[in-house]
C-alpha cells in the first residue's frame, strides 16, 4: 500500500497537465473572486480566522472542479495502460493497492491546491503582520478542506468506473455547481446541506464567525439538511464526508472484483 | 513446483468457452505450451497467475489451492508472469518502475532492491537506458523490461505468456536459453508460436486446441507423431496435392517441396526426418 502511494502520488503529482490546469483555474479564480481583498466586510469575531475562512471558500469554489477533474483519469489507467496483468499478479493485494492509489493520487492532486491557500495565508501573514494567519490556516484546511477533498477524491475513484473519464468530468462540474455553489431556493441541491463538499460547515460551525451574506435564504426544498451552523453540525459534516467516502471506496472494491473476468 | 490442473473449464462472460475440461500435469523445469491462436494459452496462464478465477476445475501449483485467497497469495509470492500483453507506465523510467513492481512483489530491502535491479538490467541489457523514461521504448525494449521485471523476486514459478514476440533472433535467441538455463528446479511454463523455442529448450509440452488438450508429452514424442509422415519431394510441376506443404524452396529448374502427409505425396517423394513443428503441425491436422 505505501509503495502503491507512493508512487502513485509521483506521478501524479509530476504530470504537467496537473499544474497547467491548477494554474489556468487559479488565474481565473484569481481574476475572478476578490481572493486577494480577504479583509472585506466586518463580522466580527476573529478576523484573522475569519479572513483565513473566506480564503478556504474562495478557493474551494474554484479549485475543487480542478481536484475532481485531474483524478478521473486515474481509477482505470492501469487497465487502459495493461499495466493491470503484471500488477495483479503480484501478492500485493487489490484492496492495498486500491487504498494506497487512492490516498497517493488524491494527496498529489491536493497539492496545488494546498500552495495556493498556504500561499495565501504566507502573504496574508506578512501583509497583515499576523503570523497566526499560519495556524488558523492549517487549522482551517484541515476541518473544513480536507474532509470534502476525501469525499470528492472517492466520487473521482467511483465516477469514472460507471462512465468514461471525459463525461465523468462534464458530470463533476455539472455537480459541483448544482450541488455545491446554487443557491438553495433556485432549485431543489444539495448545496449547503451537510452533503455539500465545500465545508461550511466546519468553518462557520467551528473557526470562524458566519459571514453577513450567509443569512438563511427563503425555505427550500432538503433543508432538513441544513441546520443551523454550529460544533455538532461541523463534527457531523466531516463525519458525513469520510463516511460517504469509505462506502464509495467499498464500492469501487466490490466492482472491481466483480469485474474481473 | 509442480502444477496440477484438473477438469478446468473458463467460459468468459460473453459465453466464449476458452477452456473446455482440461487436465493437465506440469512437471518442474522447461515445460512449453502451443497451440493455434484463440487455443485458451493465455487464459490458462492468467488462471494460473491468479488473475483470473476459472469457472470451473482445480488448480493445485506445488500444494497450494488457487482456489483459496491463501493459496494464490502463497503462489504469487513465488511467481513471475510476464503477461502477452504486456503495459508499462510511460512516465516512469525502467528502473523505477522495476522498482515499484519490486516493492508490490515485497522486496522490501532498499539495497537488495537496487541490486537486483542492476543485476537485471544488465541481464537484459538495458543498463544504458535504465535512466530514461519508457514513453520511448521500443517494443522490444518493453518486452525486456517485462521479462526483468517477471524476474525480480527470483521466483520458482515463472509464466511467461509469449515472451519473444518482437525480439530480434539475437535477443530471443539469447532469452530463450536464459530461460532454460534458470529453469533446474524451477517450473518454467512458456507459451509461444514459435515451435522452434519450444524444441531448442523444453523437455516436454502441452499442445492446447481449442480449449482442450491435444497433446501432452514429451518433444521427442510429438516429434515421432510426423515419424514417416514427413517428405521432400522436388518436381518442376505444381506442388502435391496431397498433405500439408511446409516448405517450399526453390531448385534447379523446379522447386523442393516439404510435406507433411501419412502417405507419400508423390511417387518420387522421400522420407525425411521429421522436427518438432512437423509433429506439431500432423496433430493439428490428423488429432492425436
Ligand atoms: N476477456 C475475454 N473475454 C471474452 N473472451 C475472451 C477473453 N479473453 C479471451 N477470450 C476468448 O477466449 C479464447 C481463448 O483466448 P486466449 O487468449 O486464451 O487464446 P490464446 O491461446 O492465448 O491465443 P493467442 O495465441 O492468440 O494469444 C478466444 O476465443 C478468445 O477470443
Ligand atoms: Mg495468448
Amino acid at each position: 500500500m505505501i509503495a502503491t502511494m507512493r508512487y502513485e502520488f509521483a506521478m501524479q503529482i509530476r504530470r504537467p497537465s496537473l499544474w497547467i490546469v491548477y494554474g489556468l483555474a487559479f488565474a481565473a479564480l484569481v481574476a475572478v473572486l476578490p481572493y486577494w481583498s480577504l479583509t472585506g466586510g466586518s463580522h466580527g469575531g476573529n478576523a484573522v480566522a475569519g479572513a483565513m475562512s473566506r480564503a478556504a471558500q474562495l478557493l474551494v469554489t474554484m479549485l475543487a472542479m480542478v481536484y475532481g477533474c485531474m483524478l478521473a483519469d486515474r481509477p482505470g489507467r492501469d487497465r487502459a495502460l495493461r499495466v493491470d496483468g503484471i500488477l495483479d499478479a503480484t501478492p500485493s493485494g487489490r484492496t492495498a493497492r486500491l487504498a494506497g492509489k487512492y490516498a497517493g493520487v488524491c494527496a498529489a492532486t491536493a497539492v496545488p491546491m494546498a500552495l495556493a491557500y498556504f500561499g495565501r495565508a504566507a502573504a496574508y501573514a506578512v501583509a497583515e503582520g499576523e503570523p497566526s494567519a499560519l495556524g488558523w490556516a492549517a487549522v482551517t484546511f484541515a476541518a473544513s478542506t480536507l474532509p470534502g477533498l476525501v469525499f470528492l477524491g472517492a466520487l473521482g475513484f467511483a465516477g469514472p468506473l460507471l462512465v468514461p473519464p471525459m463525461v465523468f468530468r462534464v458530470l463533476f462540474v455539472a455537480y459541483w455547481f448544482w450541488g455545491n455553489l446554487i443557491p438553495a431556493y433556485l432549485m431543489p441541491t444539495l448545496s449547503h446541506t451537510i452533503f455539500s463538499a465545500t465545508g461550511e460547515y466546519a468553518r462557520y460551525g467551528l473557526l470562524a464567525p458566519l459571514p453577513d451574506e450567509y443569512g438563511r435564504g427563503p425555505a427550500a426544498m432538503f433543508d432538513v439538511l441544513r441546520p443551523g451552523f454550529t460544533p455538532a453540525a461541523a463534527w457531523l459534516w466531516m463525519g458525513v464526508m469520510v463516511a460517504l467516502a469509505a462506502a464509495l471506496l467499498v464500492l469501487v472494491r466490490l466492482r472491481l472484483s466483480r469485474s474481473e473476468s | 513446483m509442480r502444477i496440477d490442473v484438473s477438469r478446468l473449464t473458463k467460459t468468459y462472460k460473453d459465453g466464449t468457452r476458452a477452456l473446455d475440461d482440461l487436465s493437465l500435469v506440469v512437471p518442474a523445469g522447461m515445460y512449453g505450451l502451443l497451440g493455434a491462436n484463440g487455443a485458451g494459452k493465455t487464459t490458462l496462464m492468467r488462471i494460473l497467475a491468479g488473475l483470473v478465477t476459472p469457472t470451473s476445475g482445480r488448480v493445485v501449483i506445488g500444494g497450494h489451492d488457487l482456489a483459496t485467497a491463501e493459496g494464490r497469495l502463497a503462489v504469487q509470492r513465488t511467481l513471475g508472469y510476464l503477461p502477452q500483453d504486456l503495459g508499462v507506465y510511460p512516465d516512469l523510467s525502467a528502473r523505477r518502475f522495476l522498482d515499484y513492481i519490486a516493492l508490490l512483489k515485497g522486496l522490501h530491502s532498499r539495497s537488495r532492491r537496487r541490486r537486483r535491479i542492476t543485476e537485471l538490467l544488465e541481464l537484459v541489457a538495458l543498463s544504458d537506458v535504465a535512466d530514461r523514461r519508457l514513453k520511448g521504448f521500443s517494443g522490444g525494449m518493453l518486452r525486456r523490461v517485462g521479462i526483468a521485471q517477471a524476474l525480480l523476486a527470483d521466483p520458482r514459478l515463472l509464466i511467461v505468456d509469449e515472451p519473444t514476440t518482437g525480439l530480434d533472433p539475437e535477443e530471443r535467441i539469447r532469452f530463450r536459453t536464459l530461460m532454460s538455463q534458470l529453469a533446474g528446479d524451477r517450473t518454467v511454463l512458456l507459451s509461444t508460436h514459435i515451435v522452434d523455442d519450444v524444441a531448442q529448450t523444453c523437455r516436454s509440452l502441452a499442445v492446447l486446441a481449442k480449449g482442450r488438450l491435444a497433446f501432452q508429452g514429451s518433444v521427442r514424442e510429438l516429434v515421432a507423431h510426423a515419424h514417416q509422415r514427413v517428405w521432400t519431394v522436388t518436381t518442376p510441376g505444381p506442388a502435391p496435392a496431397v498433405g500439408r506443404v511446409v516448405a517450399a524452396l526453390p531448385e534447379g529448374a523446379g522447386m523442393r517441396y516439404r510435406v507433411v502427409a501419412p502417405g507419400p505425396p508423390d511417387p518420387l517423394a522421400r522420407p525425411a526426418e521429421p522436427t518438432l513443428e512437423d509433429g506439431y503441425l500432423d496433430l493439428m491436422d490428423t488429432g492425436p
